[in-house]
């Protein structure tokens, strides 16, 4: 499920995940020359699509912002939301997983139940979540554990039931005390599929809590935008847009590092062939 | 082996059915927050609103469609040249990745701004936020592809258009219709995320209306609704995907 998002457009299939961290020349001036042909067709008004900012107004919007503007409270706001949330996801979607993923009879009499509710997409939840706790960050707060919640809780429970049944012999043979067990063979046999549950799920969480600041909780990057929006002050809504955009790049980016430093590098190879 | 599959689903029910229970044994029908479930149905129709479900749900459902259908085209188009090239994945591999990485309901404001409020614009916002999987399984795909298999076009002379459609495309089917998979739901939620946040059409400008209008049992059962139809979409791409992979068994 989750192997389609892990790739890289670049693909990196064969290259190991070190070709990352090789400079891209080629890339980088992708973007710079689509960024000279955007601010050439709206200065020359070739493009004239109304409330289209040039790039050039962006940049000088995100200067206004983040030296006067209330840009570092929002953008604070929602990363610390995300990662807040994103924690308290990881350590229910872990612990559930765990004990649906290694006890047959709690898997056996409650797993559809988690299909079924898992089908539901999470966005309808919004206005539910609205109806009960008002304008306010608790609302925020439990849509983005909710959402993030079942990408991990999925995967932690597939990482759990893939593991080979000779693995868990080893403990038993070794009377290893369940603790033990899930400590030392069941978490590290079933880290790279948790680890791939915990990167959807930070998107999902960042997602959940652009949209719930769009539309409940007064704060954060999406009430910017929002504002700008109203304000016709397209410029600025550029400069929200792309701190969320940013936001996702780096938070992945760091969740990728974090990755590499704490795993073994058997299952790095894993994630990155997955 | 079915009959056993069968009951164990209907055994991992009981969750659901228990909560659901008590939620109506205890749950007061004009609760402002979780009113009883059997008070949810009938909220669909009260005050004449009953008319606007069918259209709303076709609405829905043609958005996502569309949007789907872009995505598939847009996506196996651009995943292709990434996939045969990779001076072009290298060249825009950044670009993509930034997009990628913004949430879609960020581009909503953008779009409407851009776009207005209408059909177009929610096609588009699908689109954008469905196209990665499909864009990313072509391309890996392709560099997948037994390099022999290119070689062979080339040495028969085969013509760059009969390459793409004799050779290339049936080959990277399976991947393809993964790819459409995964974007399924992504397009479906997306869909239901621009009605709410627009208002415009469908289902989620319905649940968006219930709520502003402190109507709760409506907005459960239009919760209920979105749900229903997740799951048949998904059955649906489902068996298509059973069904491109049946006829390649059955070609080799």
């Amino acid at each position: 499920m989750g192997r389609n998002e892990e790739q890289s457009i670049e693909g990196a299939s064969g290259d190991g995940p070190n070709r990352r961290n090789r400079s891209n020349p080629l890339g980088v001036v992708v973007i710079i020359a689509i960024a000279a042909i955007w601010e050439a067709l709206v200065r020359f008004s070739i493009a004239d699509v109304q409330f289209l900012p040039a790039p050039s107004e962006i940049v000088v919007a995100a200067q206004e912002e983040i030296v006067g503007g209330e840009f570092v409270g929002r953008l604070v706001h929602t990363v610390g939301v995300t990662v807040l949330g994103w924690g308290i996801a990881a350590v229910v979607g872990v612990g559930l997983g765990l004990l649906l993923g290694l006890w047959p009879t709690a898997y056996r009499y409650s797993m559809t139940s988690f299909e079924v509710t898992r089908a539901i997409p999470p966005i309808t939840f919004v206005p539910a979540a609205l109806l009960i706790f008002g304008f306010s960050l608790k609302m925020e707060l439990v849509l983005v554990i909710y959402g993030g919640i079942w990408p991990v809780l999925i995967n932690t429970i597939g990482g759990v039931r893939s593991i080979a049944p000779e693995l868990r012999d080893v403990g038993t043979m070794l009377r290893l005390s369940t603790p033990e067990t899930i400590r030392k063979i069941v978490l590290p046999a079933a880290l790279p599929s948790v680890v791939v549950g915990l990167r959807l799920g930070l998107s999902l969480c960042l997602v959940l809590a652009v949209v719930a600041e769009m539309v409940g909780n007064p704060a954060g990057l999406g009430n910017g935008l929002i504002s700008a929006r109203q304000a016709l002050q397209p410029a600025r809504m550029f400069v929200y847009v792309m701190a969320a955009g940013l936001v996702g790049v780096v938070l992945n980016a760091g969740l990728r590092a974090t990755a590499q430093v704490l795993l073994p590098d058997g299952a790095l190879k894993d994630i990155s062939a997955t | 082996m079915t009959q056993r599959l069968r009951l164990d689903s209907l055994t991992g029910l009981l969750p659901l059915v228990l909560l659901l229970s008590v939620w109506q044994l205890i749950g007061d029908p004009d609760s402002p927050f979780f009113p009883a479930p059997s008070s949810w149905w009938p909220a669909l129709f009260t005050l004449g609103q009953g008319d606007k479900i069918i259209p709303a749900i076709l609405d829905t459902v043609r958005t996502f469609g569309l949007g789907l259908l872009g995505a598939s085209i847009l996506g196996v188009a651009l995943g292709l040249s990434i996939g045969v090239s990779r001076a072009v994945g290298r060249a825009v591999g950044p670009t993509f990745e930034f997009a990628r990485a913004l949430p879609p309901a960020a581009i909503v404001p953008v779009a409407t701004l851009l776009l207005g409020f209408d059909e177009t614009m929610k096609v588009v916002v699908v689109v954008l936020a469905a196209v990665w999987p499909i864009l990313l399984n072509t391309s890996s795909g392709v560099q997948e592809l037994n390099p022999v298999l290119l070689d062979t076009a080339r040495s028969i002379r085969l013509s760059r258009m009969r390459t793409l459609f004799a050779v290339l495309l049936p080959s990277v089917m399976p991947a393809i219709v993964l790819g459409v998979r995964v974007a399924t739901p992504i397009a479906l939620v997306i869909t239901l995320l621009v009605e709410y946040l627009t208002a415009v059409n469908g289902v989620g400008a319905l649940v968006g209306e219930a709520q502003r209008t402190f109507q709760p049992a409506r907005v459960y059962a239009l919760i209920v609704i979105a749900g229903l139809l997740s799951l048949v979409v998904n059955a649906c791409v489902r068996s298509v995907e059973n069904a491109v992979q049946r006829r390649r068994v059955g070609d080799s």
